[in-house]
């Protein structure tokens, strides 16, 4: 058999062909370069005695760790083609492993906001188009009556606020307290994973203002008052209890959509609305960035 | 409890803790060196305010803790404290939708232990320590009560903590179990400092070099076990006849009367006295107050 390794003579091969004792040494270890890898690994493959050879040099803890190490990995979730998407977009590994604890994240979650959507959103467009009973009203079919978009005015931005309520409240992570004694930062992982639970929760809300009948500006309109939900429930979080923050923003805007429904039912995305909603937005993030050590402090006191 | 109070690892000092009407614990302080520390009281005595304070998941509304010369009051410092830090709630909730590899992976993140590499391998060496390798795959849910439990010491050990913090470890274990768990704590590597609560005072006696007995919030003993036992010295008997003047007796599986009390019934022979007989004596002293 001739030698098959690098340098003259193959120098680090054994003198009938085989790789030498110190070759596969220095390949068990790790120490060779990498023609020398790639030469050792083509020998390998066809020469059973050097396969048998090489075990000798083994260091069997290492390999029992490899072993364990490549075990533990087999055994974690790989994630779905939204995961492999973030992270070929570069979101770390690390981040994305921390969304599987976020309940608003989980399919089931997002399956019950598209179903309070379609419902909400289908009896409009029902209404609109005349497939439904209009509650005694006097709308022919084909006009617009503001009053139909009510239920979803009052809805959508809550699915927003629901969930993000549920990416950060104690309630909704069972293990919360590990999270608190942890050291990863409270302000990162609130971040990840209300910015995340936003985010998924927006885009079906969105969708369904546009497939609504109703103003062009709709779904643009919905954002302001989403995210100023949002951020009051956080804020208010900083200086309250969190669920009382999360239903007090609740009730902050289902009384007014409510109240102002039988009179002017667009009056929550209308232009004075969506400068308070920006007002409160402000503050909110005022207070936030004022207060944000509260989440690593946690509310488990 | 021979610490020196200036060098010691954790220090508390005149901690309180109000719930409402109910004084958790009551100007408490103590110390905790390297090496394993037993918190030993009942239900309700405040152990679990005490080792949550110490965690620094829960605040004393009076007192100061300082964690390797740490304070956890302080938002700078608290970060390095959680980084030395393995903590075993006494209720620890579960992800059930998780398998054992995913919950200790995802507690190795919030440990920051983000190469995925460092990860697994830090993941493989607390389920080998707990022998859940087996279990790797299989979905919390699917666990029984015993396996969880050691799942949450797994988790407690992820990063080779410096302070090691364990509300209740040895509930849900069984005797084997309890054992294994004793020989893992002994045999951990870099002396750290731990600290675990029970209500086993064979635990206590079994591993730990000192004891804390903590009762209606208060700090009532801290010693070794065996000066613990000698409290009682001079106050266990064993007898054929219930005494009824005894603080509590109890017949033993000798089909003999065990008495703790100031007055030998007659007959009665006096016997070594153990460490769970000083915690109840404490504990009746404490109640008699």
């Amino acid at each position: 058999m001739t030698s098959s390794f690098p340098g003259p003579a193959g120098p680090a091969a054994g003198a009938d062909g085989h790789a030498g004792e110190d070759l596969l040494a220095g390949y068990a270890a790790g120490t060779v370069d990498g023609v020398a890898v790639w030469s050792v690994e083509a020998h390998l493959t066809g020469c059973a005695r050097c396969r048998s050879a090489l075990s000798a040099h083994v260091d069997a803890e290492r390999l029992a760790g490899n072993r364990s190490v490549l075990l533990v990995r087999a055994a974690l979730p790989e994630g779905g083609r939204v995961r492999r998407l973030l992270c070929r977009c570069g979101v770390p590994d690390h981040l994305l492993r921390l969304l599987v604890a976020t309940p608003s994240l989980r399919r089931s979650w997002l399956l019950s906001v598209a179903g309070v959507l379609a419902v909400v959103a289908g009896e409009a467009a029902a209404v609109t188009h005349g497939w439904l009973g209009t509650g005694g009203r006097m709308v022919p079919p084909g006009y617009l009556d503001p009053g139909i978009l009510a239920p979803f005015l009052l809805v959508a931005p809550l699915l927003v606020l629901a969930g993000v309520a549920a990416a950060f409240l104690p309630m909704f992570d069972p293990a919360y307290r590990l999270a608190v004694a942890a050291p990863f930062s409270g302000v990162t992982l609130l971040l990840v994973r209300t910015v995340s639970a936003l985010a998924a929760a927006l885009v079906p809300v969105v969708a369904a203002a546009f497939v609504l009948p109703g103003p062009g500006w709709l779904p643009a309109a919905l954002l302001l008052p989403s995210l100023a939900l949002c951020a009051f429930a956080l804020a208010a979080a900083t200086v309250t209890d969190p669920r009382a923050a999360a239903v007090t923003a609740a009730a902050l805007w289902a009384l007014p959509v409510l109240l102002a429904s039988a009179h002017v039912p667009l009056l929550m995305v209308q232009r004075n609305a969506q400068f308070v909603c920006a007002a409160v937005l402000c503050a909110s993030a005022v207070v936030l960035f004022l207060r944000y050590d509260r989440f690593d402090i946690g509310w488990t006191r | 409890m021979t610490l020196n109070v200036r060098t010691a690892a954790v220090r508390a000092e005149g901690l309180s803790r109000r719930y409402g009407a109910t004084r958790a614990l009551d100007d408490v302080s103590l110390t905790l060196d390297r090496g394993i520390t037993g918190l030993l009281g009942p239900n309700g005595a405040g152990k679990t305010t005490l080792l949550s304070i110490l965690a620094t998941v829960n605040e004393p509304d009076a007192g100061q803790v300082s964690v390797f010369g740490l304070d956890p009051r302080d938002a700078a410092e608290r970060p390095e404290i959680r980084r030395r830090l393995g903590y075993l709630p006494q209720e620890l909730g579960y992800h059930r939708h998780f398998t054992v590899a995913g919950f200790l992976d995802y507690v190795a993140i919030l440990k920051e232990i983000t190469d995925r590499r460092r990860r697994a391998e830090e993941v493989a060496r607390v389920l080998a320590a707990l022998g859940l390798e087996r279990r790797a795959r299989t979905r919390i849910r699917a666990l029984s009560g015993g396996l969880r439990q050691r799942l949450g010491i797994a988790q407690a050990l992820l990063g080779r903590p410096d302070l090691l913090i364990l509300d209740e470890p040895t509930a849900g274990l069984d005797p084997e179990q309890r054992l294994r768990f004793r020989e893992l704590l002994s045999g951990l590597p870099g002396d750290p400092v731990i600290v675990l609560s029970t209500h086993q005072a064979d635990d206590i006696a079994a591993i730990c070099p000192h004891v804390v007995v903590l009762l209606q919030g208060q700090v009532h003993f801290t010693g070794t076990p065996a000066e613990l036992a000698a409290t009682a010295a001079g106050r266990v008997w064993a007898a054929c006849e219930r005494d009824a003047r005894a603080h509590l007796s109890w017949r033993g599986g000798d089909n003999r009367w065990r008495h703790i009390g100031d007055n030998p019934p007659a007959g009665a022979e006096l016997v070594a006295p153990t460490v769970e007989d000083g915690y109840l004596l404490l504990s009746h002293a404490a109640g008699a107050r």
